[in-house]
């Protein structure tokens, strides 16, 4: 691949490279890799802790999206969106031995992020707010929404992890949520 | 929470989460199918909550991820290139473990058995080398007493009874020039113990040994052979009774005597 055209596919949006991945364009599954799979797989690894697995998380919808791109409807949601969530659940399944369901279709858990991460600039515009909105809670609610998202914890799970009321956690988590969305919107 | 909906606004974040029951998600997640109204804000609930994964450390794959994905993508699900990791779980049970015993147990029948035949061709082989040895021998034998025999300076000592056995006889085949010597009798088996001895009794000296044998011995034509000094001046031949073994000198009573 040129220079040429790798600036060409780098402008392309997310759904460009998907009607073209739906007419078997390897380019344009290459060049969708190169803009999500860094964010995949950190968040596959911070989940599994386990760089093979969360290998083989990647490749596993990377894969799917090639061979089911055609299911995907753009005004359901946002592909990104869609590949964070169902990495997310996908590595939460696998880490405690659940059954997933890898063959979950593009058009289940429609995901609509409330920004663009088509470019790199984006992604580290929003890491950057992402990180800094973390650190900027109390820990006691950083670790709560923490637990809750990379450990696939439910309520009741993070207090008896955090040997915290039931109660205490629900609070935290709910105002980390509120400081998300509103840092978020 | 209203009537209509079993999840009020602020908590589409909170169900995207993952952090109610799994009995309250499972009522949720059947209402949102049939509501769209919910199905959006769950969406755009699910996508900000989704953000939460670029707190994560950043990470980049291997380069050989992508690699293996395109291969993937190029051979298509037939040749489905597994990502290599090492796995903690036991080894599955392969389809060919089902023959590997039968196999295993009739490799080994099949050894013993090659083992228990290789034993007997190995004693087959030692009797037929035996038997080789025999006939080399056999044949050494014949084909020296043949050179006696034809030769032309072969000469024909008569072996005369004495009275020791009356109706003894026999003869001596010499030649001087070879060094060798046959002969044959026809004597009655002796006592106990005892064996008939040759000699070759030279013109000055002592008597020769040409071996000890016994009558049963030269049945069927055989004749014993001997090797004497070459050229050696023979005056007469004589067989005497000798203890088994024989005697470097003639000890017992003569029953042959022939001179040349």
């Amino acid at each position: 691949m040129s220079r040429a055209q790798g600036a060409e596919q780098q402008n392309d949006s997310d759904w460009s490279l998907l009607e073209r991945i739906v007419r078997k364009d390897e380019l344009a599954l290459a060049a969708l890799y190169d803009r999500y799979s860094g964010l995949v797989f950190a968040e596959a690894t911070r989940i599994l802790r386990d760089s093979g697995a969360a290998e083989e998380v990647l490749q596993d919808l990377f894969y799917q999206v090639w061979r089911t791109a055609e299911k995907f409807d753009p005004a359901r949601g946002s592909l990104p969106g869609w590949l964070l969530v169902a990495a997310r659940n996908r590595s939460i399944s696998r880490l405690r031995r659940r059954s997933s369901r890898d063959d979950e279709e593009l058009t289940e858990n429609s995901v609509v992020l409330p920004c663009t991460l088509e470019t790199t600039a984006a992604q580290n515009q929003l890491l950057g707010r992402v990180k800094t909105v973390l650190s900027s809670m109390p820990d006691g609610q950083r670790e709560a929404i923490e637990l809750a998202y990379f450990e696939g914890m439910t309520h009741s799970e993070i207090a008896e992890h955090l040997g915290a009321p039931l109660g205490t956690v629900k609070t935290r988590i709910r105002s980390a949520v509120e400081i998300l969305k509103q840092a978020l919107a | 929470m209203t009537n209509d909906h079993p999840i009020r606004a602020e908590e589409f974040e909170l169900f995207a989460l993952g952090v109610f029951p799994t009995e309250e998600s499972a009522s949720i997640l059947a209402h949102v199918d049939s509501c769209p109204e919910c199905a959006r804000k769950l969406a755009e609930a699910r996508g900000r909550v989704a953000l939460l994964a670029l707190a994560a450390p950043e990470k980049n794959p291997p380069a050989v991820v992508k690699q293996r994905l395109l291969e993937k993508v190029r051979a298509g699900e037939s040749a489905y290139v597994a990502p290599v990791r090492i796995r903690e779980t036991r080894p599955p049970v392969r389809w060919w473990n089902t023959i590997w015993a039968p196999a295993a147990l009739a490799l080994a029948v099949a050894t013993v058995f090659l083992w228990i035949s290789d034993r007997g061709l190995e004693r087959q082989l030692h009797e037929i080398q035996r038997a080789t040895q025999t006939y080399q021998k056999e044949t050494q034998h014949a084909q020296a007493l043949v050179s006696v025999l034809a030769a032309q300076d072969t000469v024909t000592v008569k072996l005369d009874a004495t009275p020791a056995i009356p109706k003894a006889w026999g003869y001596v085949k010499f030649n001087p020039r070879m060094g060798m010597m046959c002969y044959t009798a026809d004597l009655p088996e002796p006592p106990p113990d005892k064996v008939y001895q040759m000699w070759a009794v030279p013109m000055t000296g002592n008597p020769v040994s040409a071996g000890v044998f016994m009558p049963s011995a030269l049945h069927n034509g055989h004749m014993p052979m001997a090797k004497v000094p070459t050229g050696m001046d023979c005056k007469w031949f004589c067989v005497t009774v000798e203890p088994k073994g024989g005697k470097p000198a003639p000890t017992g009573p003569k029953v042959l005597v022939g001179t040349l």
